[in-house]
Protein backbone atom coordinates (compact mmCIF):
# COMPACT_ATOMS: atom_id res chain seq x y z
CA UNK A 1 0.00 0.00 0.00
CA UNK A 2 1.45 3.35 -1.08
CA UNK A 3 1.75 6.12 1.50
CA UNK A 4 0.05 9.46 0.86
CA UNK A 5 3.31 11.06 -0.21
CA UNK A 6 3.96 8.17 -2.64
CA UNK A 7 0.40 8.32 -3.92
CA UNK A 8 0.35 12.09 -4.46
CA UNK A 9 2.51 12.27 -7.65
CA UNK A 10 0.39 9.55 -9.31
CA UNK A 11 -2.79 11.43 -8.45
CA UNK A 12 -1.27 14.70 -9.68
CA UNK A 13 -0.46 13.01 -12.99
CA UNK A 14 -4.00 11.60 -13.27
CA UNK A 15 -5.52 15.01 -12.48
CA UNK A 16 -3.42 16.62 -15.21
CA UNK A 17 -4.35 13.89 -17.69
CA UNK A 18 -8.05 14.31 -16.93
CA UNK A 19 -8.05 18.09 -16.68
CA UNK A 20 -11.46 19.51 -17.59
CA UNK A 21 -13.03 22.93 -18.01
CA UNK A 22 -16.13 23.50 -15.93
CA UNK A 23 -17.26 26.33 -18.19
CA UNK A 24 -17.40 24.18 -21.32
CA UNK A 25 -18.14 20.73 -19.87
CA UNK A 26 -21.93 21.12 -19.78
CA UNK A 27 -24.69 22.24 -22.09
CA UNK A 28 -27.02 23.94 -19.65
CA UNK A 29 -30.63 23.84 -20.91
CA UNK A 30 -32.50 27.12 -20.52
CA UNK A 31 -34.88 25.54 -17.99
CA UNK A 32 -35.79 22.18 -16.44
CA UNK A 33 -39.34 21.11 -15.80
CA UNK A 34 -39.55 19.70 -12.22
CA UNK A 35 -42.58 17.54 -12.88
CA UNK A 36 -41.36 16.13 -16.20
CA UNK A 37 -39.38 13.18 -14.85
CA UNK A 38 -36.77 11.94 -12.36
CA UNK A 39 -33.89 14.15 -11.28
CA UNK A 40 -32.72 11.83 -8.55
CA UNK A 41 -32.99 8.05 -8.49
CA UNK A 42 -36.23 7.42 -6.58
CA UNK A 43 -34.57 4.90 -4.24
CA UNK A 44 -32.21 7.68 -3.09
CA UNK A 45 -34.95 10.16 -2.24
CA UNK A 46 -34.97 10.90 1.48
CA UNK A 47 -38.51 9.70 2.22
CA UNK A 48 -38.46 6.70 -0.14
CA UNK A 49 -40.11 3.73 1.53
CA UNK A 50 -42.09 5.80 4.03
CA UNK A 51 -45.83 6.35 4.29
CA UNK A 52 -45.32 9.94 3.12
CA UNK A 53 -43.71 8.62 -0.08
CA UNK A 54 -46.47 6.07 -0.66
CA UNK A 55 -49.04 8.88 -0.50
CA UNK A 56 -47.48 10.90 -3.36
CA UNK A 57 -48.65 10.76 -6.95
CA UNK A 58 -46.12 10.40 -9.74
CA UNK A 59 -45.77 14.07 -10.70
CA UNK A 60 -45.24 15.05 -7.04
CA UNK A 61 -42.56 12.37 -6.75
CA UNK A 62 -40.84 13.84 -9.82
CA UNK A 63 -41.09 17.31 -8.29
CA UNK A 64 -39.66 16.07 -5.01
CA UNK A 65 -36.77 14.44 -6.89
CA UNK A 66 -36.00 17.82 -8.48
CA UNK A 67 -35.78 19.65 -5.16
CA UNK A 68 -33.93 16.74 -3.57
CA UNK A 69 -31.17 16.91 -6.19
CA UNK A 70 -30.93 20.69 -5.71
CA UNK A 71 -30.61 20.08 -1.96
CA UNK A 72 -27.98 17.36 -2.51
CA UNK A 73 -25.92 19.65 -4.74
CA UNK A 74 -26.39 22.50 -2.24
CA UNK A 75 -25.07 20.71 0.83
CA UNK A 76 -22.21 19.08 -1.07
CA UNK A 77 -21.30 22.57 -2.29
CA UNK A 78 -21.37 23.86 1.29
CA UNK A 79 -19.35 20.83 2.41
CA UNK A 80 -16.70 21.63 -0.17
CA UNK A 81 -16.32 25.23 0.97
CA UNK A 82 -14.59 24.51 4.33
CA UNK A 83 -12.79 21.61 2.67
CA UNK A 84 -11.10 23.97 0.20
CA UNK A 85 -10.34 26.45 2.95
CA UNK A 86 -8.83 23.73 5.16
CA UNK A 87 -6.74 22.25 2.36
CA UNK A 88 -5.43 25.70 1.45
CA UNK A 89 -4.31 26.25 5.03
CA UNK A 90 -2.33 23.00 4.84
CA UNK A 91 -0.43 23.84 1.65
CA UNK A 92 3.22 24.85 1.85
CA UNK A 93 3.39 24.07 5.55
CA UNK A 94 6.62 22.58 6.86
CA UNK A 95 4.86 19.31 7.67
CA UNK A 96 3.13 19.10 4.27
CA UNK A 97 5.67 17.50 1.98
CA UNK A 98 6.20 18.90 -1.55
CA UNK A 99 4.35 16.21 -3.54
CA UNK A 100 1.35 16.59 -1.25
CA UNK A 101 1.19 20.35 -1.69
CA UNK A 102 1.49 19.83 -5.44
CA UNK A 103 -1.49 17.45 -5.42
CA UNK A 104 -3.48 19.77 -3.15
CA UNK A 105 -3.36 22.36 -5.95
CA UNK A 106 -5.34 19.90 -8.11
CA UNK A 107 -7.58 18.77 -5.28
CA UNK A 108 -8.57 22.40 -4.60
CA UNK A 109 -8.92 23.20 -8.31
CA UNK A 110 -11.30 20.25 -8.74
CA UNK A 111 -13.32 21.10 -5.65
CA UNK A 112 -13.63 24.68 -6.85
CA UNK A 113 -14.97 23.43 -10.17
CA UNK A 114 -17.46 21.18 -8.38
CA UNK A 115 -18.75 24.18 -6.46
CA UNK A 116 -19.15 26.10 -9.72
CA UNK A 117 -21.16 23.30 -11.38
CA UNK A 118 -23.34 22.67 -8.32
CA UNK A 119 -23.93 26.39 -7.86
CA UNK A 120 -24.79 26.82 -11.53
CA UNK A 121 -27.34 23.99 -11.43
CA UNK A 122 -29.01 25.17 -8.22
CA UNK A 123 -29.16 28.85 -9.09
CA UNK A 124 -30.19 28.30 -12.70
CA UNK A 125 -32.91 25.72 -12.14
CA UNK A 126 -34.01 25.89 -8.49
CA UNK A 127 -33.41 29.63 -8.24
CA UNK A 128 -31.39 29.19 -5.06
CA UNK A 129 -28.84 27.20 -3.13
CA UNK A 130 -30.47 25.66 -0.08
CA UNK A 131 -28.75 27.46 2.81
CA UNK A 132 -26.92 25.42 5.41
CA UNK A 133 -27.89 25.81 9.05
CA UNK A 134 -24.51 25.19 10.61
CA UNK A 135 -22.87 27.27 13.31
CA UNK A 136 -19.46 26.21 14.51
CA UNK A 137 -18.56 26.73 18.16
CA UNK A 138 -14.98 26.25 19.35
CA UNK A 139 -14.31 22.97 21.15
CA UNK A 140 -11.41 21.39 22.97
CA UNK A 141 -9.08 19.12 20.98
CA UNK A 142 -6.52 16.51 21.96
CA UNK A 143 -3.14 16.57 20.17
CA UNK A 144 -3.74 15.90 16.47
CA UNK A 145 -7.52 15.74 16.93
CA UNK A 146 -8.24 18.90 14.95
CA UNK A 147 -6.32 17.50 11.99
CA UNK A 148 -8.05 14.13 12.26
CA UNK A 149 -11.47 15.78 12.59
CA UNK A 150 -10.84 17.88 9.49
CA UNK A 151 -9.98 14.88 7.33
CA UNK A 152 -12.90 12.90 8.80
CA UNK A 153 -15.22 15.69 7.65
CA UNK A 154 -13.59 15.61 4.20
CA UNK A 155 -14.14 11.87 3.99
CA UNK A 156 -17.75 12.03 5.20
CA UNK A 157 -18.84 14.59 2.60
CA UNK A 158 -16.96 12.78 -0.15
CA UNK A 159 -17.86 9.17 0.71
CA UNK A 160 -21.57 9.85 1.21
CA UNK A 161 -21.63 12.05 -1.88
CA UNK A 162 -19.88 9.37 -3.90
CA UNK A 163 -22.41 6.72 -2.88
CA UNK A 164 -25.07 8.92 -4.49
CA UNK A 165 -22.88 9.84 -7.47
CA UNK A 166 -22.25 6.19 -8.30
CA UNK A 167 -25.93 5.33 -8.24
CA UNK A 168 -27.02 8.34 -10.31
CA UNK A 169 -24.24 8.55 -12.90
CA UNK A 170 -25.51 5.41 -14.63
CA UNK A 171 -29.23 5.69 -13.89
CA UNK A 172 -30.95 6.00 -17.27
CA UNK A 173 -34.20 7.09 -15.64
CA UNK A 174 -32.92 10.44 -14.47
CA UNK A 175 -32.22 13.68 -16.33
CA UNK A 176 -29.01 13.32 -18.39
CA UNK A 177 -27.55 16.61 -17.11
CA UNK A 178 -27.88 15.37 -13.52
CA UNK A 179 -26.27 12.03 -14.48
CA UNK A 180 -23.38 13.85 -16.08
CA UNK A 181 -22.78 16.12 -13.09
CA UNK A 182 -22.70 13.03 -10.88
CA UNK A 183 -20.27 11.30 -13.24
CA UNK A 184 -17.91 14.27 -13.44
CA UNK A 185 -17.97 14.58 -9.68
CA UNK A 186 -17.32 10.88 -9.15
CA UNK A 187 -14.29 10.79 -11.46
CA UNK A 188 -12.51 13.51 -9.45
CA UNK A 189 -13.75 12.23 -6.11
CA UNK A 190 -12.27 8.77 -6.72
CA UNK A 191 -8.80 10.37 -6.55
CA UNK A 192 -9.69 12.59 -3.60
CA UNK A 193 -11.01 9.60 -1.69
CA UNK A 194 -7.93 7.48 -2.33
CA UNK A 195 -5.75 10.32 -1.08
CA UNK A 196 -7.97 11.23 1.89
CA UNK A 197 -8.28 7.65 3.12
CA UNK A 198 -4.53 7.13 3.11
CA UNK A 199 -3.63 10.48 4.64
CA UNK A 200 -6.22 10.18 7.40
CA UNK A 201 -5.06 6.65 8.25
CA UNK A 202 -1.47 7.92 8.59
CA UNK A 203 -2.42 10.90 10.76
CA UNK A 204 -4.62 8.68 12.90
CA UNK A 205 -1.86 6.13 13.45
CA UNK A 206 0.45 8.95 14.50
CA UNK A 207 -1.85 10.41 17.14
CA UNK A 208 -4.59 8.10 18.34
CA UNK A 209 -2.34 5.99 20.59
CA UNK A 210 -1.42 9.14 22.51
CA UNK A 211 -5.02 9.93 23.46
CA UNK A 212 -6.30 8.87 26.87
CA UNK A 213 -9.63 7.04 27.25
CA UNK A 214 -11.57 10.24 27.86
CA UNK A 215 -10.15 11.94 24.76
CA UNK A 216 -10.82 8.88 22.60
CA UNK A 217 -14.40 8.62 23.83
CA UNK A 218 -14.99 12.34 23.28
CA UNK A 219 -13.68 12.08 19.72
CA UNK A 220 -15.74 8.97 18.91
CA UNK A 221 -18.89 10.59 20.28
CA UNK A 222 -18.23 13.64 18.11
CA UNK A 223 -17.60 11.50 15.00
CA UNK A 224 -20.84 9.55 15.40
CA UNK A 225 -22.75 12.81 16.02
CA UNK A 226 -21.09 14.34 12.96
CA UNK A 227 -22.12 11.38 10.80
CA UNK A 228 -25.70 11.60 12.05
CA UNK A 229 -25.73 15.34 11.49
CA UNK A 230 -24.40 14.89 7.95
CA UNK A 231 -27.23 12.47 7.23
CA UNK A 232 -29.64 15.06 8.57
CA UNK A 233 -28.69 17.30 5.62
CA UNK A 234 -30.48 14.89 3.28
CA UNK A 235 -33.83 15.42 5.07
CA UNK A 236 -34.50 19.10 4.44
CA UNK A 237 -37.90 20.54 5.49
CA UNK A 238 -37.41 23.33 2.92
CA UNK A 239 -37.33 20.70 0.16
CA UNK A 240 -40.60 19.22 1.38
CA UNK A 241 -42.12 22.69 1.55
CA UNK A 242 -41.00 23.47 -2.02
CA UNK A 243 -42.64 20.21 -3.11
CA UNK A 244 -45.82 21.38 -1.36
CA UNK A 245 -45.75 18.63 1.28
CA UNK A 246 -47.40 19.70 4.52
CA UNK A 247 -45.49 19.86 7.79
CA UNK A 248 -41.97 19.56 6.39
CA UNK A 249 -40.42 19.27 9.84
CA UNK A 250 -42.74 16.38 10.68
CA UNK A 251 -41.93 14.66 7.37
CA UNK A 252 -38.22 14.96 8.18
CA UNK A 253 -38.65 13.64 11.71
CA UNK A 254 -40.74 10.66 10.58
CA UNK A 255 -38.27 9.78 7.80
CA UNK A 256 -35.25 10.02 10.13
CA UNK A 257 -36.95 7.61 12.52
CA UNK A 258 -38.32 5.27 9.84
CA UNK A 259 -36.64 1.81 9.85
CA UNK A 260 -36.43 1.72 6.02
CA UNK A 261 -34.59 5.06 5.93
CA UNK A 262 -32.33 4.03 8.81
CA UNK A 263 -31.44 0.78 7.03
CA UNK A 264 -30.69 2.77 3.88
CA UNK A 265 -28.41 5.21 5.76
CA UNK A 266 -26.51 2.32 7.32
CA UNK A 267 -26.11 0.61 3.96
CA UNK A 268 -24.95 3.84 2.29
CA UNK A 269 -22.49 4.51 5.13
CA UNK A 270 -21.14 0.95 5.38
CA UNK A 271 -17.91 1.54 3.46
CA UNK A 272 -17.17 4.74 5.37
CA UNK A 273 -18.02 3.26 8.76
CA UNK A 274 -15.92 0.14 8.04
CA UNK A 275 -12.99 2.44 7.28
CA UNK A 276 -13.49 4.32 10.56
CA UNK A 277 -13.60 1.02 12.47
CA UNK A 278 -10.57 -0.41 10.63
CA UNK A 279 -8.49 2.67 11.41
CA UNK A 280 -9.59 2.72 15.06
CA UNK A 281 -11.43 6.03 14.73
CA UNK A 282 -14.56 4.17 15.85
CA UNK A 283 -14.72 1.01 17.94
CA UNK A 284 -18.10 -0.18 16.64
CA UNK A 285 -20.67 0.47 13.94
CA UNK A 286 -23.06 3.16 15.14
CA UNK A 287 -26.82 3.23 14.69
CA UNK A 288 -27.52 5.94 12.15
CA UNK B 1 -48.49 29.89 20.26
CA UNK B 2 -47.86 32.46 22.96
CA UNK B 3 -44.58 33.40 24.57
CA UNK B 4 -44.97 30.95 27.45
CA UNK B 5 -45.83 28.01 25.22
CA UNK B 6 -42.86 28.67 22.94
CA UNK B 7 -40.51 28.90 25.93
CA UNK B 8 -41.84 25.55 27.15
CA UNK B 9 -41.41 23.96 23.71
CA UNK B 10 -37.81 25.18 23.53
CA UNK B 11 -37.08 23.96 27.06
CA UNK B 12 -38.54 20.52 26.37
CA UNK B 13 -36.60 20.15 23.11
CA UNK B 14 -33.30 21.07 24.76
CA UNK B 15 -33.84 18.78 27.74
CA UNK B 16 -34.96 15.91 25.54
CA UNK B 17 -31.98 16.32 23.19
CA UNK B 18 -29.40 16.66 25.96
CA UNK B 19 -30.90 14.16 28.39
CA UNK B 20 -30.44 16.73 31.18
CA UNK B 21 -32.75 16.91 34.19
CA UNK B 22 -35.48 19.62 34.16
CA UNK B 23 -33.82 21.60 36.97
CA UNK B 24 -30.92 22.25 34.62
CA UNK B 25 -33.13 24.76 32.78
CA UNK B 26 -35.21 25.95 35.71
CA UNK B 27 -34.77 29.57 34.62
CA UNK B 28 -34.90 31.06 31.15
CA UNK B 29 -31.57 32.84 31.56
CA UNK B 30 -29.66 29.59 32.30
CA UNK B 31 -26.79 29.02 29.83
CA UNK B 32 -27.44 26.50 27.07
CA UNK B 33 -24.06 26.35 25.37
CA UNK B 34 -21.55 27.22 28.08
CA UNK B 35 -22.02 23.99 30.00
CA UNK B 36 -22.30 21.85 26.91
CA UNK B 37 -26.03 21.28 27.06
CA UNK B 38 -26.09 21.54 23.26
CA UNK B 39 -23.17 21.15 20.85
CA UNK B 40 -22.55 22.75 17.43
CA UNK B 41 -24.04 19.64 15.84
CA UNK B 42 -27.20 19.87 17.95
CA UNK B 43 -27.67 23.46 16.81
CA UNK B 44 -28.40 22.40 13.22
CA UNK B 45 -31.28 20.26 14.47
CA UNK B 46 -32.37 22.95 16.92
CA UNK B 47 -32.57 25.59 14.18
CA UNK B 48 -34.87 23.34 12.15
CA UNK B 49 -37.05 22.91 15.23
CA UNK B 50 -37.14 26.70 15.75
CA UNK B 51 -38.11 27.12 12.09
CA UNK B 52 -40.98 24.69 12.56
CA UNK B 53 -42.25 26.75 15.51
CA UNK B 54 -41.85 30.05 13.64
CA UNK B 55 -43.15 28.60 10.37
CA UNK B 56 -40.40 30.63 8.77
CA UNK B 57 -36.78 29.91 7.87
CA UNK B 58 -33.88 31.20 9.95
CA UNK B 59 -31.23 33.16 8.08
CA UNK B 60 -28.13 31.70 9.66
CA UNK B 61 -25.87 34.33 8.11
CA UNK B 62 -27.82 37.06 9.86
CA UNK B 63 -27.49 35.73 13.42
CA UNK B 64 -24.68 35.66 15.97
CA UNK B 65 -23.89 32.51 17.97
CA UNK B 66 -24.76 34.47 21.14
CA UNK B 67 -28.47 34.13 20.36
CA UNK B 68 -28.17 30.53 21.55
CA UNK B 69 -27.00 31.59 25.02
CA UNK B 70 -30.32 31.02 26.79
CA UNK B 71 -34.07 30.67 26.27
CA UNK B 72 -34.37 34.43 26.86
CA UNK B 73 -31.91 35.26 24.05
CA UNK B 74 -33.60 32.72 21.75
CA UNK B 75 -36.97 34.35 22.35
CA UNK B 76 -35.58 37.82 21.67
CA UNK B 77 -33.89 36.70 18.44
CA UNK B 78 -36.46 34.36 16.94
CA UNK B 79 -39.80 35.15 18.54
CA UNK B 80 -39.75 38.88 19.33
CA UNK B 81 -43.44 39.27 18.49
CA UNK B 82 -44.79 36.23 20.34
CA UNK B 83 -47.94 37.28 22.22
CA UNK B 84 -47.68 37.28 26.00
CA UNK B 85 -49.94 34.66 27.58
CA UNK B 86 -53.16 35.96 29.12
CA UNK B 87 -52.68 36.66 32.81
CA UNK B 88 -48.88 36.43 32.52
CA UNK B 89 -48.22 40.16 32.26
CA UNK B 90 -47.44 42.23 35.38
Amino acid sequence: MATAVELAPRLTEASRRKLWDVHSAFDWPEALEPEAGWYMSPELISIYGTEAWDALDESTRYRLSFYEIANFFSFVLYGERPLISGLMNRMYRKDTLGPITEYLHHFIDEENKHMIMFGEFCNRYAGKIYPEKKLVFPREHAKGEEEISFFCKVLVVEELGDFYNLKMMSDKRIDPLVSKINKVHHVDEARHLAFGRELLAEITERHIQEWDDEETLRFRTWLVDYLKSSWGDFYNPAVYKDTALENGYGVRKAALEHPTCRAFREEASAKLVDYFVDTGLLDERPTL
Amino acid sequence: MDDKQIREQLRMWILDRSGASPDRLARDDEPILDDGLLSSLDIVEFILFIESLREEEVDIEAIEPEVFNSIDTLMAAFFPDAPVAAGAAG
